[in-house]
């Protein structure tokens, strides 16, 4: 394995282990602001991989898709800001433990 | 693609800045890590070959999208996140599917692309070109993303605004 | 151009209008009783009429060619490829035509009669369509091929015998309930007889291997000429031994249909049906069945009269001589009995056993020809009395029903009643000693009945007297045939002069002398429906005797003799002549085999008696004179019946002597025989084998037992362990199995977001996984 150049595999690396802690972060943390950050750190890490393969493949469309993944992420955090908000209205906390009306 | 030397820093602190986020106990913190993260994963971008992104990055994520979460999170008071997952099954949990995350992710990319050499030709990442792009291929998902945003708009009206009397009756 | 094929709708003409007067004809008549008893009744004679019409075609046919046809319609029965095959097919000749003839011609006329006679029965159309029912299983009887059609139209008009003289079966005051039991015993009775028909047929079958006529009569004659014997599964018997037992098992069931001695008892009860019934039932056609059974069999009597030892029964008795010396019995135990019978239907009702029994005497003899002309001349005339006796008991009961209700139109109130109904007081319209002094007010009835009475007394010339006179001259044209012959005649001699006897007797007191009851004197005379057929009836009786004259040859009686050998000649040669001679005998000799295996074949195969073939004066004017004689006695000794006392005990048995004599004879032990014998006899084990089979063992056993408690543990384990572990158990189970399911499985729906972002990232785990190994 050659240290020397950074390859592809490198980003890919990265991009698992950035992938993993915002999905460790979706898993461990009940702040549901930090979830949400994780989850935009796992968005990001998508991005990262987009745009790795782009420059690898030599193709600018991978770069138009994280337009798109970043227009997502920028509505999804809108909405669940407001969610978050219109949860702590009514809880006065935003413990996702604590939100289980959904419950069977 | 950078060196070696620059994509390990960079990475280093992509990845100490994720981790922080997500063990600091301040909500707070735990934003300012995450901007740190975006702009290193910026500068990634700028290493990559994308100038317009890495832009795109630094004002929309870590600008427009943190400072709404920063507003969030001084506005409703919730510096004091309410911390970790206690119970020893779910991290243990949590761990094998983070180990196989990263493994199992990895070895998939690697056999699938591994090896491959890069493109030879560097390619056209002007905004201009991207605009060309996005315009003409993606003409349509563009249309959609921007009926996803309506819907998002929408969404955040309902939900923000206070109900009527008479609503609340009629749902109660 | 024959009218054979035209013989199924002998069938079908009476069904349709059974079928026309079940349905359609009780609503009319319900709907609408004048219109619907028109229609009802004209429906149903027409039907008669048309069989009549289909019957003289075929009569006609017959004249000219004299054979017998088989006119086929279907397989009955199939079985095993012709092991048991038989057809049901129309067999046609002379015997069965001249049936066919007398049974729709007496019947149409009697249909006719009886429109009058049940106008305003409210079961009005019933009683058509039993008639018609009744015509149509006759005609079955007469017409099958084979002896099982024969029984079918045997029990279809023991049906109709039962229907009919249980028709009044609802009359109030108890009337009703002595009519079913009357309709009651003929069934039973003739149950008795039908038996032995079934044995007799089984016997049939076994012996030759068929139940047609014909094979059966061919291949009893080839084994009687090569002298075969039969084998049965217990062994093996000559021909004639067999042939004894079939024989005397017709004679039973002959016996039974027939009404002879000892099953002859149903009859005078079964007039407690309506009049035309009477008539046309139990006096004209069903009950010479029997003697249409023996001369259809003449062959199997004749060939046990063959047969010597082997066919005798008992002594030397053989089938035949039985059936001879039953018939004569029966005449005279009847004749004798009708003396002292008050009842007006009742004295016809022993006549016609009485007349009966000579019938079947006469076949017994072997004179199928005279047995068969006593038969028609019997049934106009006795069809005829009976009805004029119905015409006479429909005007009592008119008279005293204008007695009773001093009513000046008579004919318009007896609207809904039955003629014959029991009035509140004791008046009973069919009780002779309150008649008397009726030919003054029912003259037409008056008249005809007077020529029925004389022919059934025998007098020269009506019908009665030459039928009569060929069954007395067989005897004595048969001087070799031994004691039975002797003792037949005899009998028959003295049963002649009791027929005429009796016979004077009822009209003496029904139309002469004074009327013995108010009612008498409001008697009007029937109308023209009922009156009409006596007219004709009286007509035929007069010139019945026209069908089988005999030659006349003047020169003593050993000539006569001669002129019986004269007999072998070929007919044609005596067809000359002003009137023809021996007409009948000449038309049923086609159908009577046994006389052509006598006669014409060589050597003679059978024995038969001769047939009288002239008229024998000896006999004819010793006959003539007692019925002369009978008839001046009888009128002398029941002239002056008192009117005061009606009621007094009968001349004949208020003396001394003699009249124990007609006592002892009204109290022989038959009824008893059959109520109180035979049917106890049969009762008294079938009641214990039913008590244990049908209580003990059907009941108590099966039922509790085997049933219930089989049933009982059944239902046991279906409701304790099927029902609550397995039908309960799917169900419930189903639900628990669903309820615990979905307990454990809402345990997933925790409601916590972080447990549905788990879930979702081990779904990624697994499918990275997948991905590991699919790449």
């Amino acid at each position: 394995m050659d240290l020397t150049t950074v390859t592809i595999e490198w980003y890919i690396a990265l991009s698992a282990i950035l992938f993993t802690i915002g999905a460790l972060g979706v898993l461990l943390r009940r702040d549901a602001i930090i979830i949400f950050m994780s989850v935009e750190l796992m968005l990001n890490s998508a991005n990262l991989l987009l745009v790795a393969f782009a420059h690898h493949l030599g193709d600018a469309t991978g770069q138009v898709l994280v337009f798109f993944v970043m227009t997502v992420a920028a509505a999804e955090v809108a909405v669940g800001l407001a969610l978050i908000v219109a949860i702590f209205q009514s809880k006065k906390s935003i413990d996702i433990s604590e939100v289980n009306l959904l419950k069977g | 693609m950078g060196g070696p030397v620059l994509f390990l820093i960079l990475a280093t602190i992509s990845v100490f800045a994720a981790v922080s986020m997500l063990t600091s106990k301040n909500a707070v913190h735990s934003a300012l890590f995450l901007i740190l993260n975006f702009a290193a994963i910026a500068v990634f971008y700028l290493i990559l070959n994308a100038p317009f992104l890495a832009a795109v990055q630094i004002t929309v994520y870590a600008g427009a999208i943190m400072v709404l979460f920063l507003f969030v999170i001084m506005l409703l008071g919730a510096e004091e996140s309410a911390g970790v997952l206690s119970t020893r099954t779910g991290q243990l949990t949590a761990g094998i599917i983070g180990a196989v995350l990263v493994v199992g992710s990895f070895i998939v990319a690697v056999t699938q692309m591994g090896g491959t050499a890069p493109a030879s030709v560097v390619a056209d990442t002007r905004p201009r070109t991207l605009a060309v792009i996005l315009f003409e291929e993606f003409v349509f998902p563009f249309e959609v993303t921007g009926v996803l945003l309506l819907v998002a708009v929408v969404g955040l009206y309902v939900m923000s605004r206070k109900l009527t009397n008479k609503e609340r009756m009629e749902d109660a | 151009m024959n009218a054979f094929g035209l013989a199924p709708l002998l069938l079908v003409f009476p069904m349709i209008g059974v079928i026309f007067n079940g349905w359609f004809g009780y609503r009319f008549v319900r709907a609408d009783a004048k219109v619907g008893e028109k229609w009802a009744g004209f429906f149903s004679t027409g039907m008669a009429l048309l069989s009549f019409v289909i019957a003289v075609l075929i009569w006609v046919s017959l004249l000219n060619d004299h054979h017998s046809h088989i006119i086929p319609l279907f397989d009955w029965f199939n079985i095993q490829g012709g092991l048991f095959r038989i057809q049901w097919a129309f067999q046609l000749d002379t015997l069965s035509s001249t049936m066919l003839l007398v049974i729709t011609g007496v019947g149409s006329l009697i249909h006719i009669y009886a429109i009058g006679y049940m106008h305003g029965d409210k079961e009005f159309a019933r009683f058509f369509s039993y008639l018609n029912l009744f015509l149509f299983f006759m005609i079955i009887l007469v017409t099958g091929s084979s002896y099982l059609m024969l029984f079918v139209g045997w029990e279809g008009v023991g049906l109709c015998s039962f229907l009919l003289i249980g028709f009044w079966f609802d009359k109030p005051d108890g009337v009703g309930w002595a009519n079913s039991m009357a309709a009651r015993k003929a069934f039973v009775a003739n149950r008795v007889g039908d038996f032995a028909m079934i044995l007799a047929m089984c016997l049939t079958f076994w012996v030759f291997g068929t139940m047609d006529y014909e094979p059966v009569f061919e291949s009893a004659i080839e084994m009687f000429k090569a002298g075969e014997e039969v084998v049965l599964p217990w062994g093996t018997y000559s021909l004639g031994a067999v042939l004894k037992w079939i024989t005397f098992l017709f004679l039973v069931g002959a016996a039974g249909k027939s009404a002879q001695i000892p099953l002859f008892i149903w009859l005078p009860d079964a007039m407690a049906g309506p009049t035309p019934v009477s008539a046309l039932i139990h006096a004209a056609t069903m009950v010479t069945s029997g003697i249409y059974l023996i001369t259809r069999s003449n062959v199997l009597f004749e060939i046990v009269r063959a047969s010597g030892d082997s066919g005798h029964l008992f002594g030397n008795i053989s089938t035949p001589d039985l059936v001879a010396i039953v018939g004569a019995l029966t005449a005279l135990y009847a004749g004798l009995v009708a003396f002292t019978q008050n009842d007006v239907k009742k004295v016809l009702a022993y006549s016609t056993v009485s007349q009966l029994g000579f019938m079947i005497a006469a076949v017994g003899m072997g004179s199928y020809i005279a047995g068969m002309f006593h038969l028609i001349t019997h049934a106009f005339f006795k069809a005829l009395l009976f009805m004029g006796s119905g015409s006479i008991i429909h005007g009592m009961e008119h008279g005293h029903h204008h007695l009773h209700d001093h009513h000046d139109d008579h004919h318009g109130d007896d609207h809904g009643e039955h003629p014959g109904e029991d009035h509140h007081d004791d008046f009973d319209p069919q009780d002779m000693r309150t008649m008397g002094g009726l030919r003054h007010k029912m003259p037409t009835t008056f008249w005809t009945y007077m020529v029925g009475s004389l022919a059934l007394a025998g007098i020269f010339p009506l019908a009665g007297f030459w039928s009569k006179d060929e069954i007395l001259a067989t005897v004595a044209d048969n001087p070799d045939q031994g004691a039975v012959f002797t003792f037949v005649g005899w009998t028959l001699t003295i049963a002649a002069f009791c027929t005429a006897f009796y016979m004077t007797r009822q009209v003496k007191m029904v139309f002469f002398g004074e009327g013995r009851h108010e009612a008498v004197e409001h008697v009007p005379e029937s109308n023209g429906y009922m009156t009409f057929p006596l007219v004709v009836l009286a007509i035929a009786v007069i010139f019945a005797g026209a069908i089988n004259f005999p030659k006349i040859e003047f020169g003593g009686g050993e000539q006569a003799y001669a002129g019986v050998l004269a007999a072998v000649a070929p007919a044609e040669e005596e067809e000359a002549g002003l009137i023809p001679t021996l007409a009948l005998e000449h038309w049923l000799e086609h159908s009577i085999e046994s006389y052509y295996l006598t006669n014409k074949a060589d050597p003679p195969v059978l024995e038969m008696p001769h047939w009288p073939t002239t008229l024998n004066f000896r006999v004819a004017i010793q006959s003539s004179i007692i019925a002369i004689a009978a008839i001046v006695l009888g009128w002398l000794f029941y002239s002056g019946w008192s009117k005061e006392e009606p009621f007094a005990k009968d001349r004949l048995e208020a003396i001394p002597v003699v009249g124990s004599v007609w006592l002892f004879f009204q109290s022989l032990p038959f009824d008893r025989l059959m109520i109180n014998g035979w049917v106890e006899t049969i009762f008294k084990p079938m009641a214990a084998l039913s008590e244990r089979l049908d209580w003990d063992f059907w009941h108590d056993y099966v039922h509790n037992n085997l049933i219930r408690d089989s049933f009982i543990s059944v239902a046991d384990v279906l409701s304790n362990a099927v029902d609550p572990d397995g039908v309960d158990g799917v169900v419930n189970g189903t639900g628990k199995l669903i309820g615990a399911f979905s307990t454990q499985l809402r345990r997933i729906q925790t409601g916590n977001v972080g447990n549905y972002a788990l879930s979702l990232f081990i779904g990624v785990t697994v499918l990275v996984v997948y991905f590991i190994f699919a790449s």
